[in-house]
């Protein structure tokens, strides 16, 4: 966006820059462009955290297959608009991915339903967390967690795997609204500490 | 269950886990554009947010490659956001004035997230090339108010972002969220005096070598007024506003209620 009055300036790899690029974050300024292998390159490397995530706030297979789709096609149409110095393209992409699911849940399902699809796709998604559990992200994501207080690693799951919102969660834990979000808020920065993220 | 106050601070947390109602939305969006130590916040607690998905990367099936690529052939990309003031002007020009700021209002009412009003737009598209339906017609719609929540969300997210407040002389407050590197600003007002049916209030950039329009603001809604973009801000100007005649003034015809020095 900085750039914007040079449309010419394509993201560098900047290896003394403040914040290096990331292949990603190339490949988006070349999707931007209209370019498909660009496009191919981005599905690759984002279109398995996106059915990731997706898929533990969605549960259901099938409709967390179609989702994932809906958000990568958001991604190519919008290339153009993702801005660098507001965030890693990591974080854009799944702040759309999670936003999209967590839509998904609000307008279509009705808690109840949400449990009976959860209950029949259990099997499933077990099978799902033994891949995912052998991935180093994942250790990696699952040790900063664990050095999390035990309220707050729960409000932070709850919220983000489970797509419930503060209330909601205050609710299932039976403690004050006030107190889940300070600790959505601290335990997520205590996250950010572990993880070492800019 | 809605937060207010001090309370608003501490939903950073919720907002960026999409952990929130619409009215909470609505009010932490207001709370970012005057708290930048927040917006701060956001992008680093997203960073954060965003490990959690990315941990749980699973392996699409193969198949799905291919229908992602073949659905993406078929969809117009938007183009990259080129502020420019000149469009508010023509239209302005064109008489169609009132419609467009009609629309803006609406979407004004979720400033911060431009991002849900483009994901939305987006979805609509996205559908309707699933669904075989033409999207030009659609995009034709919503591309002025679009355009204009992605430009409010570069301008909030500009990390040169700063802002400043002024008291308007007629009543009420002005504040405006400005990046010289973006060369654009964000303005809202809130509490204004209500204004008689025949005026409304006018922006201007007023330089040494003369007044620029800079869009009429729209009715208020709850008491706050905006948030308007204003492009192309230009070294030395001043961001002011006067109370016009409804219709708009090629050049301001009052004193200005309010004038803040843009700096840069």
């Amino acid at each position: 966006m900085a750039g914007r009055d040079h449309p010419q300036r394509v993201p560098e790899r900047e290896p003394g820059g403040p914040r290096r690029r990331d292949g990603l974050e190339l490949a988006l300024a070349q999707v931007a462009k209209g370019d498909d292998g660009a496009f191919r390159e981005v599905y690759d490397q984002a279109a398995p955290a996106v059915l990731g995530i997706v898929r533990r706030v969605l549960r259901d297979p099938a409709q967390s297959e179609e989702v994932m789709q809906e958000v990568l096609l958001e991604v190519w149409r919008a290339a153009a608009r993702y801005d660098p110095a507001t965030g890693s393209a990591v974080a854009w992409i799944m702040t759309l991915a999670h936003r999209r699911a967590v839509d998904r849940v609000r307008s279509e399902q009705r808690a109840t339903e949400r449990e009976l699809r959860a209950a029949t796709a259990t099997i499933d998604y077990d099978e799902v967390s033994d891949a995912v559990e052998t991935s180093l992200e994942h250790q990696r994501v699952r040790r900063c967690l664990d050095g999390l207080t035990d309220l707050q690693r729960e409000s932070v799951t709850l919220a983000y795997y489970g797509g419930y919102s503060y209330p909601e969660v205050a609710q299932l834990l039976g403690v004050a609204v006030g107190t889940v979000k300070t600790r959505m808020r601290d335990g997520l920065i205590r996250l950010r500490d572990c993880l070492g993220v800019d | 269950m809605r937060a207010r106050g001090a309370g608003l601070h501490t939903l950073v947390g919720a907002y960026v886990m999409d952990a929130v109602s619409e009215a909470d939305r609505v009010s932490f969006e207001r709370h970012l554009l005057t708290c930048e130590q927040c917006r701060e916040d956001v992008r680093g607690l997203r960073e954060a947010a965003a490990r959690l998905g990315t941990a749980e990367a699973v392996r699409p099936r193969p198949e799905l490659r291919d229908q992602t690529m073949q659905a993406a052939a078929r969809i117009r990309q938007q183009p990259p956001l080129v502020p420019d003031r000149n469009r508010l002007q023509s239209t302005r020009r064109r008489g169609s004035t009132f419609r467009w700021l009609s629309r803006s209002a609406e979407a004004g009412a979720r400033p911060w997230l431009a991002r849900v009003a483009l994901t939305a737009a987006v979805a609509l598209a996205v559908t309707a090339t699933v669904f075989g339906l033409h999207l030009s017609s659609m995009q034709g719609k919503l591309s002025a108010a679009e355009q204009r929540d992605t430009a409010i969300a570069t301008v909030l997210g500009a990390r040169d972002a700063t802002t400043l407040t002024a008291k308007v002389t007629t009543g009420g407050m002005a504040t405006v969220v400005m990046s010289h590197r973006e060369r654009a600003l964000v303005f809202i007002a809130s509490g204004l005096t209500r204004l008689p049916a025949a005026h409304a209030y006018e922006l201007w950039l007023m330089s040494p070598t003369g007044d620029t329009p800079a869009g009429m603001l729209p009715p208020a809604r709850r008491g706050m007024s905006g948030p308007m973009v204003v492009y192309r801000l230009g070294p030395g100007e001043q961001l002011a506003m006067t109370v016009e005649p409804v219709a708009g003034t090629h050049q301001p015809t009052s004193a200005p209620v309010v004038v803040v020095a843009l700096g840069g």
